[in-house]
């Protein structure tokens, strides 16, 4: 058999997956689903991460070296339910305030400065998370079932993997239902849908809702095995990479995005990382940045639609493209209605 | 939240300041948006790189100010390389316009990192002599500051009598408005496209060489520090006008100081970011637009 080391070592890598699996498949029930950009989708992790963190710390004392807003000694499942309901609240949080009254591009622009708002704000107000050292020390899940390291990271595997598959099934019961439908109608074409009946804001919220709950249980599952949650565990580059794991492997495809996690962030993170420290300190980390960003560049010239694109809707002749294709297609044509923008110079100046 | 009411002033002073410096990226970024639809968040890259191409030509031994224009000629390359190489034949592919921003992230995350290799983290400096320093109003300011405040009036004013006076403005405002009416009328839109996304760079890099005079200290990181204001102030001036920019810039950047003054400093960015959605909720099309998009 593997080495105890290699063992852990393969361990922690499965566990990576699946819990990267978790939020990336809630980040593509937002986006590649309901057509949502949601460039803030790290800010949900932090937010369950935090969640699940400070309610398994207990509550903070004068003596303690961690400052946050408030705590409790709950067990398992306890912290990782708040966790995805404090994803939730976040993601729904930030739709009702890019959602209702912007389009497109302003929509993902203003996610994108929540992000950074909510960074921020963490960062300089100690009192809430401890700031930009995070919280740590934080008590493992049912760590007193077993005793050794080896057997315990054997069980938060299992655990895991449960919750993945849960969420896969959950994932496609509802992309497979009538919800799913409406979501991806509203993602096409909201209008039509709004016309139909069909409200496109409550669409879009809904799939904020699960979509952040997930991406805040995958917070909570992450935070639980490292001990740790700061500020650098829900950066920008997060959703960013995220992002190119779905769209790499299909966005609106669950199983593309089974497989596309493994490219982006796992298998690239791993490989990177077994390549031999040259030059200086860092050079290999931004050389590998900056390689993640070529892949993506690549992967959109190459495929649209992804590894492993959305299985076709019947009613739509034709197709057996992902709908991503199918409006990139479209848009080719449309790109001169541009519904999205606002006044144009000319206008302006002219008028 | 109790403040000393003589900081207002200079807080107002500031932000005029900070505000100016903003406003020629912001004219930048909101001008190639309008023309080429593009929401080019590489555009902090850009500008990083060129805080480096004029560091590099500092260390030759040419004055800083005579960088400003080298660093914006860099820029316009870049940018245009870039368009050529990277945003023109995605568009081409289809990629949505709303795609396209993650392709400019993408693009960001390869040009700020091979710069990041090839500079190696640490910080730089341009090393400007002592500027004189003087008082006006409580206010202190430094020669510097007085004359970087005049280069970017300047440039505004320049970007005023391209788009007005001449032919390359007036094709650029036709093509943003409708690009296909523009070809049958015979104006040559990858042409204007090409050079906007010059002009553009060119304000960026040289904005970027005045933001690294007025912070003095900057990293490979600074500019991107920078990417969400510029987002920001253009936005908040009606996204597509290069007007409303500058007064979006001048608008944050005393909003920004005037918070601080009230506030604590260490608020300033994240006050600014929250007055732009309040004024994007209230409003969405930002303060210039005529039209309204709000649905």
């Amino acid at each position: 058999m593997l080495s105890q080391a290699t063992e852990f070592y393969v361990g922690t890598l499965l566990i990576l997956y699946l819990v990267t699996l978790v939020g990336a498949l809630g980040l593509n029930l937002q986006f590649g689903t309901t057509g949502i950009w949601n460039f803030g989708f790290a800010v949900s992790i932090g937010a369950g991460g935090y969640a699940s963190s400070i309610l398994a710390l207990g509550a903070p004392t004068e003596s303690s070296p961690q400052e946050y807003l408030f705590g409790a000694s709950l067990p398992f499942p306890f912290p990782w339910a708040a966790g995805f309901i404090a994803g939730a609240i976040v993601s729904l949080g930030m739709g009702a305030v890019s959602m209702r009254r912007l389009r497109g591009d302003y929509q993902a622009i203003v996610l994108l400065l929540i992000s950074v708002i909510a960074t921020r704000l963490v960062q300089n107000q100690k009192s809430l998370f401890n700031g930009n050292r995070g919280l740590g020390l934080i008590p493992q899940p049912l760590r007193t079932a077993v005793d050794s390291s080896l057997a315990y990271q054997r069980l938060y595997l299992l655990v895991v993997a449960a919750v993945a598959v849960v969420t896969l099934i959950l994932v496609r019961r509802i992309t497979e239902s009538p919800m799913g439908r409406v979501l991806r109608a509203v993602r096409d074409n909201p209008d039509a849908a709004d016309a139909f009946g069909k409200n496109p804001f409550r669409a879009r919220q809904y799939a904020m809702a699960i979509g952040g709950g997930l991406g805040g249980l995958s917070g909570a599952m992450l935070s639980s095995y490292i001990t740790g949650w700061s500020p650098e565990s829900w950066v920008m580059l997060t959703t960013f990479v995220l992002f190119t794991g779905v769209i790499l492997g299909g966005p609106g495809n669950a199983w593309g995005v089974v497989a596309g996690i493994v490219f982006v962030p796992i298998g690239f993170r791993e490989l990177t990382r077994l390549l031999p420290e040259v030059g200086y300190p860092g050079l290999v980390e931004a050389l590998s940045l900056a390689a993640i960003g070529l892949l993506l560049l690549i992967a959109l010239w190459l495929r649209p639609s992804g590894v492993l694109p959305e299985r076709s809707v019947k009613y739509i002749r034709g197709a057996g493209r992902s709908s991503f294709a199918l409006r990139a297609r479209a848009s080719r044509f449309s790109r001169q209605q541009k519904q999205t923008t606002p006044h144009r110079i000319g206008a302006e100046i002219d008028g | 939240m109790t403040f000393d009411m003589s900081l207002l002033v200079p807080a107002i002073g500031f932000g005029i300041i900070a505000g100016s410096t903003l406003s020629v990226a912001a004219v930048g970024f909101t001008l190639q948006f309008s023309v080429t639809g593009v929401f080019n968040l590489a555009y902090a890259s850009v500008m990083a790189v060129s805080m480096f191409v004029a560091l590099w030509f500092t260390q030759l031994g040419l004055n800083v100010w005579l960088t400003l224009p080298l660093a914006g000629l860099a820029a316009s390359v870049l940018s245009v390389a870039l368009n050529l190489g990277v945003i023109a034949p995605l568009v081409r592919r289809g990629i949505p316009m709303t795609g396209m921003v993650i392709a400019t992230i993408a693009a960001s995350l390869v040009i700020a990192n091979l710069l990041l290799a090839v500079v190696r983290p640490g910080f730089s400096t341009y090393g400007t002599t002592q500027p004189t320093v003087y008082r006006f109003l409580g206010q202190i300011i430094t020669s510097t500051q007085l004359q970087l405040l005049a280069i970017s009036i300047g440039l505004m004013i320049l970007v005023r009598l391209i788009l007005v006076g001449t032919r390359l403005g007036k094709s650029m405002r036709a093509v943003a408005s409708n690009e296909d009416l523009a070809r049958s009328c015979g104006v040559n839109s990858p042409l204007v496209i090409n050079l906007t996304w010059a002009l553009s760079g060119f304000l960026g890099g040289v904005s970027a060489v005045i933001i690294g005079m007025s912070v003095s200290v900057f990293s490979t990181t600074t500019a991107q520090s920078f990417l969400v204001l510029i987002l920001a102030a253009a936005i908040l001036g009606g996204i597509g006008n290069p007007y409303g920019a500058m007064v979006g810039a001048l608008t944050l950047g005393i909003a920004a100081e005037l918070l601080a003054v009230v506030f604590a400093p260490q608020w300033k960015d994240v006050l600014a970011l929250v007055v732009v959605i309040a004024v994007l909720l209230i409003r969405p099309q930002g303060i210039f637009a005529q039209f309204s998009e709000a649905t």
